[in-house]
């Protein structure tokens, strides 16, 4: 297979005042062409600054990307100029996020979203790109388009306004399609149709996806990947069945334990102590000592590299002395 | 040593079988819909459309729904934060559905209390901790000022909080704890009742099972009985004895915990069940998924009939004439559907 996109020791920093936040530090991530890769973590982790530096949509200042790179078909996107950005962005590589009520615009109709898209990139007279806004939307599942390209978003629901985005993040046939908590503010019945939808679609157009998210339950559902977060670092990365066969860092251990079962019963949930530090306190030694229930000297005192073990790799001591680190 | 608390605790359930604190029989809240220079009433958003169920002192209720289905505002209707527009509300032998609002607050406030979702917006920001948690008790007159010293010390010792966090404020703390702090207000006043409306939805995994954790702790403490409003079907499993399923202001389906996920008999719960990802390791069953078409009808003018007919893959002619009643077809088993 052959990566799409790859980050190679991405940092993306904040500057507050005299503070220096390390939203995203040292991030490594491989997507290959037609891969589903999921980004899991807690608020706070750094996911969503990931995928945004990705984008090059960090504010800045105080956001500033200050180290590493992030590599889309070879070409270094934080080398580009703000003009190349913008003919990538939404072309090749397009976005949807996680608040389908506030991410359309209310005073233009659905119809003219999609159409400004396809004429600003793929220079579309605006029949053609009517025509194509039509198609777009039955594709994701509307069977009445004709009648609802002209209509404002208000009155879609919150599913129907999610399948707009994807229509309108679709309608380049994007090569990557990173999707920011797509389905949190949705309810579960929705949430299925939406996961569906995206699962045809990628298998369909042969798309990549960066799925961000909190829900271990629809990573299972539709990655091929998992990367796992914690404290603006990638901790644990493996193929999905490796994963939830056999997590081996604490941290997804404890993640995977604090769901309750929708199948079995358990007495009592396991619980991680403690919260996610803010990324001005990050510890010393290992992100994850103060919280872990198998830290030891050493992890308080000497930070983890990223190892690979085999197809996966782990961020942590425990594995540490079987294999040298590459 | 761990399967014999159980037993116990669930001999203790069997034993006060017979004690309901609360009944609820046909409860209705309907919204009006005004409009026009004169503000006439048009229509009702038909929010809780007839809501029967029994909550048994020492147990948990769930109450699942998609958004939308009017589990919040039953929630609140159920301690009189919205009027009811009609049925009974029966807690502790006493209707409490039409009492007025000082005898409301005089006999029945301080022994329902309520816990919120979002724990950004339920705590008020110019308070410290130490007012927030004394305001219910100087509104209700209990305690003298040392004793309400005590009583808070108590209360944070109870939720697992430093007590030299008293004199902070709520921007001083991260999620969870804020949500800590809302369990603690609601158990200021010593209540029998904690009606709690999505109170883990806001917060992350690995918090949201501390809290989880921490009302099942204080319901052994202190004997409380639970309200349980959630979307989240996995979260009820695990913390319910009983549960309702609603859709468009009425219940589905309602059942014990077991009954209702291992074998869900109405094909809203079977759906709803189906619909939910969850986390499968390798060789695990595929589980059939059933994907409803559409959304939600909307509530000011649900369908005729049985309100689930439209999106219903079992639907037959007669599911859109005759609205289906709500019956018992096992034991302690309720099913609104004119499958059974």
């Amino acid at each position: 297979m052959t990566a799409l996109l790859e980050l190679k020791n991405l940092k993306t920093h904040f500057q507050r005042r005299k503070t220096t936040i390390p939203a995203v530090d040292g991030v490594d991530l491989v997507i290959n062409k037609g891969e589903t890769v999921a980004l899991v973590g807690e608020s706070g982790s750094g996911k969503s600054i990931t995928s945004l530096s990705i984008m090059r949509l960090i504010p800045s200042p105080p956001g500033k990307i200050v180290d590493g790179e992030i590599l889309f078909n070879g070409n270094d996107l934080v080398k580009l100029s703000d003009n190349e950005m913008c003919k990538i962005r939404g072309n090749d590589i397009s976005m949807i996020f996680q608040e389908p009520m506030t991410s359309l615009n209310p005073v233009l109709t659905i119809g003219e979203q999609i159409i400004e898209v396809l004429m600003y990139h793929q220079k579309m007279s605006k029949n053609a790109a009517r025509q194509k806004a039509v198609e777009m939307l039955e594709l994701v599942g509307f069977s009445r388009a004709k009648a609802l390209i002209d209509d404002y978003p208000h009155r879609l629901s919150g599913g129907m306004r999610q399948r707009v985005m994807i229509a309108i993040a679709m309608s380049c046939n994007p090569k990557l399609l990173i999707a920011d908590e797509p389905t949190t503010a949705l309810d579960v019945t929705i949430q299925a149709q939406i996961l569906d939808l995206m699962k045809e679609l990628s298998k369909k157009y042969d798309t990549s996806i960066l799925l961000i998210t909190h829900d271990l339950g629809v990573v299972s559902e539709i990655a091929d990947r998992v990367v796992v977060m914690y404290c603006g670092q990638v901790v644990e990365e493996a193929s999905v069945d490796d994963l939830f066969e056999e997590p081996l860092h604490p941290y997804t251990n404890g993640l995977m334990g604090s769901i309750p079962s929708l199948d079995g019963d358990v007495d009592r949930l396991y619980s991680i102590a403690g919260t996610v530090p803010p990324p001005e306190h990050f510890p010393v030694g290992c992100r994850f000592a103060p919280r872990c229930p198998h830290a030891f000297d050493r992890c308080r005192n000497e930070a983890p590299a990223l190892q690979r073990k085999g197809s996966r790799s782990v961020r942590c001591f425990l594995h540490d002395d079987k294999e040298a680190t590459v | 040593m761990n399967g014999t608390t159980i037993e116990k605790k669930s001999l203790l359930k069997d034993n006060r079988d017979s004690d309901y604190i609360l009944e609820v029989n046909d409860l209705k809240k309907h919204f009006p819909i005004k409009a026009g220079f004169l503000q006439k009433t048009v229509g009702s958003i038909k929010a809780v459309d007839g809501l029967s169920f029994k909550v048994k002192k020492g147990e948990t209720i769930g109450l699942v729904g998609e958004s939308g289905c009017g589990k919040s505002t039953a929630g609140r209707t159920l301690i009189r934060l919205y009027e009811p527009t009609s049925g009974e509300i029966i807690f502790k032998g006493r209707n409490i559905s039409n009492i007025g609002e000082g005898e409301l607050r005089r006999s029945v406030r301080k022994d329902i209390q309520m816990v919120f979702q979002d724990p950004y917006a339920s705590l008020n920001p110019r308070k410290t901790l130490k007012s927030i948690l004394s305001e219910p008790m100087i509104t209700h007159n209990l305690y003298g000022s040392k004793e309400r010293q005590e009583k808070i010390q108590d209360l944070l010792d109870k939720v697992g909080f430093n007590p030299l966090f008293i004199n902070r404020y709520p921007h001083e703390f991260s999620g969870g704890q804020r949500q800590r702090i809302g369990i603690a207000r609601a158990l200021a006043l010593n209540p029998d009742m904690i009606i709690a409306d999505e109170p883990v939805s806001a917060l992350d995994v690995s918090i949201q099972a501390q809290i989880i954790n921490l009302m099942e702790d204080l319901q052994e403490e202190l004997d409380l009985t639970y309200v349980f409003i959630s979307h989240d079907l996995s979260v009820v499993r695990h913390i319910s004895d009983r549960v309702g399923v609603m859709y468009l202001g009425k219940i589905m389906e309602f059942a014990s915990k077991k009954d209702l996920y291992e074998e869900p008999l109405h094909p809203y719960t079977q759906a709803l069940m189906s619909a939910v990802p969850v986390p499968k390791r390798k060789g695990a069953q595929a589980r059939e998924r059933i994907i409803l078409k559409g959304d939600l009808p909307s509530p000011a003018n649900p369908p005729q009939g049985c309100v689930f007919h439209t999106r219903c893959p079992a639907a037959t002619p007669m599911c859109s004439e005759q609205i289906p009643s709500f019956k018992e077809v096992k034991k302690d088993h309720f099913v609104a559907c004119h499958l059974y």
